[in-house]
């Protein structure tokens, strides 16, 4: 289903644990994203990127704003937005298809044959279809991803929330499981928001980079990336979106 | 160079010339072919001496027989040929699955020969414990007779009186059993609703602080004066050990569980009973079995004690009920009776263990 994601003055501060203090993870984001684009957010530590997947996912609930799905708000967390962590966050005690299937097993449909073969299909997908038996403590951390990925996928989510996926995986399986990730998202067209560290991996797979700002989180910049895709990392506009979201993070300014 | 160092060792046997073919045809090869292409290859004295250690066990048995059969008596003795048998029934079935592993091996299965090597030494230092044991009691009364029976004797106490001990055993078991399962059912419910809840955990918590430090046996007088019947006596603080640690264990294991399985499961669709029964309780089965595995050690004590103070059956009543009778084979006898209960119930826990942590494989060591 197209989607319209909308924030209209959204912030959000948390109470601090010791001191009587709070903290104002993000500040007033106003932003709308449609179906079909690939959001990239990028931005130093404590900017509030995982505060606002977290908002959007409806883990948690804004202090102040409002965030619509196609004008209804969003109350809490619902199968219509994925979302996948830097962590796999694999049930341990559960075997790789049943990691996927989880979504089913909530709403009871876990044994009917359509599911079944939706759990099939998406193990075909990942390329795990002969790791379906074991559990995610006897898989590599590129295959731990993936599964989190085919789970997160299952109840085909109209957004899908990546929050820093890749992070934690080596710099080939991390190119690897970017070009899956971007083949699935222009298979379903769904709204992808991902939150990243890395600047590179952000021009090469987003539509749009957001980058943020700390202290207090907000968003600073907004940048279309006007490349096709598959994007060549190498190639000078390629280079130059970087050059400019690095500059916009204040990273190279003393370099000429 | 290069190729030098690629070929194969130097002379292999046939057998693992063959495993060596076998794991370059990238064929699939079983674990303890694996194992054993990639252990180093035992020299022929090695080999001999495995054989020698795991034919041990037999070599102890027949000095066991001799030692019983040959040296005279110094005390009454009624029915000798108990020992004998039993004996002898070891003797025919060491020697059986010796004969047994022997053949596998030759098949090229060395599963069962390497199991019974690494046993061997274990079940021959215990026989010739038990020879030792037999020697110094009727054979030299060097531990005074009647205080301490020979082997034999203690077998034919618990075949005389075996109407007897079945009966207490059944008793104990039962009582046991009831006093486990109640236990750990109350438990599971205030331990994983105390890890879920604050507000439940508020009231509980007073009460666990308040039972946990009590000794077992210190219930015993009070309950003495307080219930009309001991057996129900005895449940009770059965059931109160058994609460007590499987209510502690479950619910540091909920209220530990990683907050980012319940962030994934509510993304997943996960109603707040979904998040208990299928996120908060799998993830903390580690804790709860380990938590149900004290509780066993608590009943298995708690039980003897109530029987032996107050409870008209079970094997804790016989054993202090023979000793004022001066039975001493008798009181012996129920002890490795109530060894092998417990030892059967542990092992059965362990086996469910080890069903419903398989998961765990690869997350521990």
């Amino acid at each position: 289903m197209a989607v319209v994601l909308k924030l209209d003055g959204v912030s959000k501060s948390f109470a601090r644990v010791e001191t009587t203090d709070i903290t104002t993870a993000l500040t007033d984001v106003n932003l709308e994203m449609h179906s079909g684009e690939f959001i990239s957010l990028v931005g130093t530590s404590g900017c509030g990127k995982s505060t606002m997947l977290r908002l959007i996912a409806g883990l948690i609930m804004p202090t102040t704003g409002r965030l619509t799905v196609n004008g209804e708000e969003i109350h809490g967390p619902d199968t219509s937005r994925g979302m996948m962590f830097q962590q796999h966050t694999l049930f341990p005690w559960l075997t790789v298809e049943r990691n996927i299937a989880f979504a089913d097993t909530m709403r009871g449909k876990a044994r009917e044959p359509a599911s079944r073969a939706e759990v099939d299909r998406m193990l075909k997908v990942i390329g795990l279809e002969s790791f379906r038996n074991d559990y995610p403590a006897q898989l590599s951390g590129g295959m731990q991803q993936r599964v989190a990925l085919a789970r997160s996928l299952i109840s085909k989510p109209d957004i899908l929330l990546l929050d820093e996926p890749l992070g934690a995986l080596d710099s080939f399986t991390r190119m690897n499981m970017q070009d899956e990730i971007l083949n699935l998202w222009k298979e379903n067209r769904q709204l992808v928001i991902m939150v990243t560290h890395d600047v590179d991996e952000a021009i090469y797979m987003g539509t749009r980079v957001f980058v943020m700002e700390p202290h207090p989180g907000r968003i600073n910049n907004i940048i279309d990336i006007d490349l096709e895709y598959p994007r060549n990392r190498a190639s000078s506009k390629f280079v130059e979106y970087r050059r400019q979201i690095l500059d916009m993070l204040h990273f190279g300014q003393k370099v000429d | 160079m290069f190729n030098k160092v690629s070929s194969s060792s130097p002379n292999p046997t046939a057998g693992r010339a063959k495993l060596v073919e076998d794991a370059k045809s990238a064929s699939k090869l079983t674990r303890e072919q694996l194992m054993e292409l990639e252990e180093r290859e035992k020299t022929p004295r090695e080999k001999l001496l495995d054989t020698i250690i795991t034919i041990c066990p037999l070599f102890a048995l027949v000095l066991g027989l001799a030692e019983y059969l040959l040296l005279p008596d110094c005390n009454p003795n009624p029915m000798p040929h108990m020992y004998t048998a039993v004996l002898a029934v070891l003797l025919v079935l060491y020697a059986a699955r010796f004969a047994l592993a022997k053949l596998q091996e030759k098949k090229g299965n060395k599963k069962a020969i390497r199991n019974l090597r690494y046993k061997a030494p274990l079940f021959t230092v215990v026989m010739l414990i038990l020879t030792l044991y037999d020697y110094l009691t009727i054979k030299t009364n060097f531990f005074t007779y009647p205080l301490v029976p020979c082997l034999n004797s203690i077998m034919y106490a618990a075949f005389t009186d075996r109407a007897t001990l079945i009966e207490c055993a059944g008793h104990t078991l039962l009582l046991m059993l009831k006093g486990y399962v109640l236990g750990v059912v109350l438990g599971l419910i205030t331990g994983i609703t105390c890890g879920y809840s604050r507000k439940v955990n508020y009231w509980i918590d007073p009460i666990l602080k308040f039972m946990g430090p009590i000794p077992i046996s210190t219930w015993i007088p009070i309950i003495a004066v307080l219930s009309a019947s001991l057996s129900g006596g005895a449940l009770f603080i059965i059931v109160v050990g058994v609460w007590t640690a499987v209510t502690n264990a479950s619910r540091a294991g909920v209220a530990n569980v990683d907050k980012a399985y319940f962030d994934a499961a509510k993304i997943l669709g996960a109603s707040e009973a979904q998040l208990i029964f299928r996120v908060a309780i799998p993830a903390a089965m580690p804790n709860i079995m380990a938590g149900m595995t004290q509780g066993m050690m608590t009943a298995c004590t708690a039980i003897m004690v109530a029987e032996m103070m107050g409870v008209k059956g079970g094997l804790g009543w016989y054993i202090t009920w023979v000793k004022s009778w001066a039975l001493y084979n008798n009181m012996f006898a129920s002890l490795f009776i109530i060894c092998l209960i417990f030892t059967l119930v542990t092992k059965t826990l362990n086996i469910v263990k080890k069903r419903v942590l398989r998961w765990q494989i690869g997350v521990t060591k």
